[in-house]
């Protein structure tokens, strides 16, 4: 809580001056190491003007490597979402064995670097992998294809919803459910109408991180793409490829891009947070 | 007979929760379990309403053989401690809950919900409050909110874990109070858990003591607080000085022969005896076997410690009393016991 009155520095405040200095430091900081770079990214990539930047753009493998980014995340997200939910839903509404071996297992994407994360699904689907001749005689491609792409990038985002809906739903416990169950409620009906309002909050953050990782992620999706031009390559993959030809402008353009969507989740979940505030804090009472 | 518990029992691991628990509840009247915590009280009530599984026993209820149907089969209206109120709807919407999600063949159409939830609302008294938040409600009106929301179902029973155990003790005596109005009005078979015997003693028609998985007692207020069945019900229920003695012909002798109580003789040998703060008489009386240690002012009440002999023993009078008998600390008295149990000792 703010002091009120003027002149009455707070009992765990500090006096005036390291105040101003711990803001200028923290401001300076985001300023050096966020923003600055950020901007740079719209600096290089409009350094040709409008025309250039629109060009490169709309040019073919750049409009193919966004579609992807989006396709990706369109499978990745929702299926995350729906996993995220039953592993919180499990771990904090039941006691069962092996329950913390399911904890670490949800956590070990976030401690496993993503190149082999790439590389396990190489090794299982490749060519010379596990089960990568089966597949190839089925005439199923799963490595240098979309279906790679969509199983790295739903390891790599995998602990986001989980991560962020299990400490949640283990504060609120079981009580609201069985007081639901009690009153006549099905199960299902439990789920829609008193569980998920519930955790509508946090699930929505742990969407948009998911989403923010799953069109950013890099690594894993470095290996398993093959980086076919206009066809397996997303935007962060493009990005690169324009970079190591020296097209800068064109490199800049997709990236900024890029950081477009990721501005737009962030707007987005400030803007949920400011109209619902009040009942947000409502369900974390 | 409303609710019929026949050897029910249940295990947490290797912990016995329930041991072959037997219990009748009559139709209309309102029932406390009370025991300390581990007894088992909650757990037969969450039995009761199919939140727990039993691993042994049958429970009928209104008859009906109710072990195997799911919570939402039974009809049972239940209030938890914490309230468990959906924090995410208004009041209005709480209540409307168990109405709103029954199937569609039996449910009522909107307005009858809407007078069903506002007649509710009146009952328990918070008819402006329908669009308010929980979080914006006090524990008490809380707590009313949950009870209006369970007896929305029109429960054949109402079962409630606990229900004032998480309100400050001015509003929990208050709604106490209200709570056995309300009972009176709508008649409802009620069991409520508590571990607090004031709360059962005052508010239950019949209580049932429970300790270590076990019924110890089942009887109205009076009869288990004036006549305990077992040392434990005894020790539990109200203040009580506790200390060993020999019985002989029919005497109990205690503090080395300083004080004899006469028994009913079916106790003989090494035993326990029970004696209540208000049952111990003190007289001043010079070169007296007993000597008064402390007084202690609680309200109207005078708490008075006596060593007798060794045996420190505690008496319980009101101050005009103690004023009429003019004893202060130091004062040698007479110690005369007019009620007593004696538990032989195992």
């Amino acid at each position: 809580m703010l002091a009120k009155a003027r002149g009455h520095a707070p009992a765990t405040g500090d006096s005036a001056l390291v105040r101003a200095l711990m803001i200028a430091t923290a401001l300076g900081f985001l300023l050096l190491f966020l923003v600055l770079p950020l901007a740079s990214v719209f600096v290089e990539a409009l350094r040709r003007g409008v025309g250039a930047y629109w060009a490169a753009l709309v040019e073919p493998d750049a409009l193919a490597a966004i579609q992807l980014t989006l396709t990706v995340a369109a499978i990745a997200v929702p299926m995350n979402l729906v996993f995220g939910i039953a592993a919180s839903w499990c771990i904090a509404k039941f006691d069962f064995r092996g329950k913390d071996l399911l904890i670490t297992l949800i956590d070990l994407p976030f401690s496993v670097s993503p190149v082999i994360s790439g590389l396990i699904y190489v090794l299982l689907f490749g060519l010379h992998g596990l089960i990568g001749p089966f597949l190839k005689s089925q005439g199923i491609q799963i490595i240098f294809a979309v279906p790679g792409l969509v199983l790295a990038t739903v390891f790599v985002t995998f602990p986001f919803v989980a991560r962020e809906l299990i400490p949640l739903m283990q504060e609120q416990g079981t009580e609201e459910e069985e007081a639901a169950l009690v009153l006549g409620a099905s199960g299902w009906q439990t789920f829609w109408r008193v569980t998920l309002p519930n955790i509508k909050w946090g699930l929505m953050y742990g969407v948009l991180l998911c989403n923010a990782r799953a069109m950013g992620e890099f690594g894993a999706v470095s290996v398993v793409s093959g980086h076919i031009r206009g066809e397996t390559n997303t935007m962060p993959l493009h990005v690169e490829i324009l970079y190591n030809e020296y097209n800068f402008v064109a490199a800049f353009s997709v990236a900024s891009v890029l950081a477009l969507l990721a501005l737009v989740t962030l707007v987005a979940k400030a803007v949920l947070e400011w109209r619902f505030g009040a009942e947000l804090a409502a369900t974390r009472h | 007979m409303a609710i019929q518990v026949s050897g029910i029992t249940k295990r947490f691991g290797s912990y016995l929760a329930l041991d072959s628990v037997d219990l009748e509840v009559r139709s209309g009247e309102l029932l406390a379990l009370l025991g300390p915590s581990g007894s088992g009280k909650t757990t037969l009530l969450r039995i009761m309403a199919g939140l727990e599984h039993a691993d042994a026993g049958s429970l009928q209820l209104h008859g009906e053989e109710a072990l195997g149907l799911k919570p939402r089969e039974r009809q049972v209206g239940f209030v938890f401690q914490h309230y468990a109120l959906f924090r995410h709807m208004t009041v209005f919407d709480n209540i409307a809950f168990g109405l709103k999600v029954r199937p569609r063949g039996q449910r009522f159409a909107s307005a009858e919900i809407k007078r069903r939830v506002m007649e509710l609302l009146e009952l328990v008294q918070l008819a402006h409050f329908a669009d308010r938040y929980p979080a914006q409600l006090s524990g008490g009106q809380r707590q009313r909110v949950a009870l209006a929301r369970a007896l929305a179902i029109e429960p054949k029973v109402l079962l409630l874990d606990e229900p004032f155990g998480a309100l400050d003790a001015k509003v929990r005596k208050e709604l106490r109070r209200w709570l056995r109005k309300l009972h009176d009005d709508i008649h409802v078979t009620s069991v409520f858990v508590t571990h607090d015997q004031e709360e059962a003693l005052e508010l239950a028609d019949r209580v049932v003591v429970m300790s270590q998985g076990r019924i110890e007692q089942v009887g109205s207020p009076a009869e288990v607080y004036d006549h305990p069945a077992s040392a434990f019900v005894y020790e539990f229920l109200g203040q009580v000085n506790r200390f060993d003695c020999a019985v002989e012909d029919g005497v109990a002798k205690a503090a080395n022969g300083a004080l004899s109580i006469a028994t009913d003789g079916a106790v003989q040998g090494p035993a326990i005896a029970y004696v209540r703060p208000h049952d111990l008489g003190l007289s001043p009386t010079v070169g007296g076997p007993g000597r008064v240690s402390s007084i202690q002012v609680v309200g109207p009440d005078a708490r008075i410690e006596v060593d007798l002999a060794g045996l420190v023993l505690e008496a319980e009078m009101d101050r005009e009393r103690l004023g009429v008998l003019g004893l202060s600390p130091g004062d040698r008295c007479a110690v005369h016991i007019d009620r007593a149990r004696v538990f032989a000792r195992r």
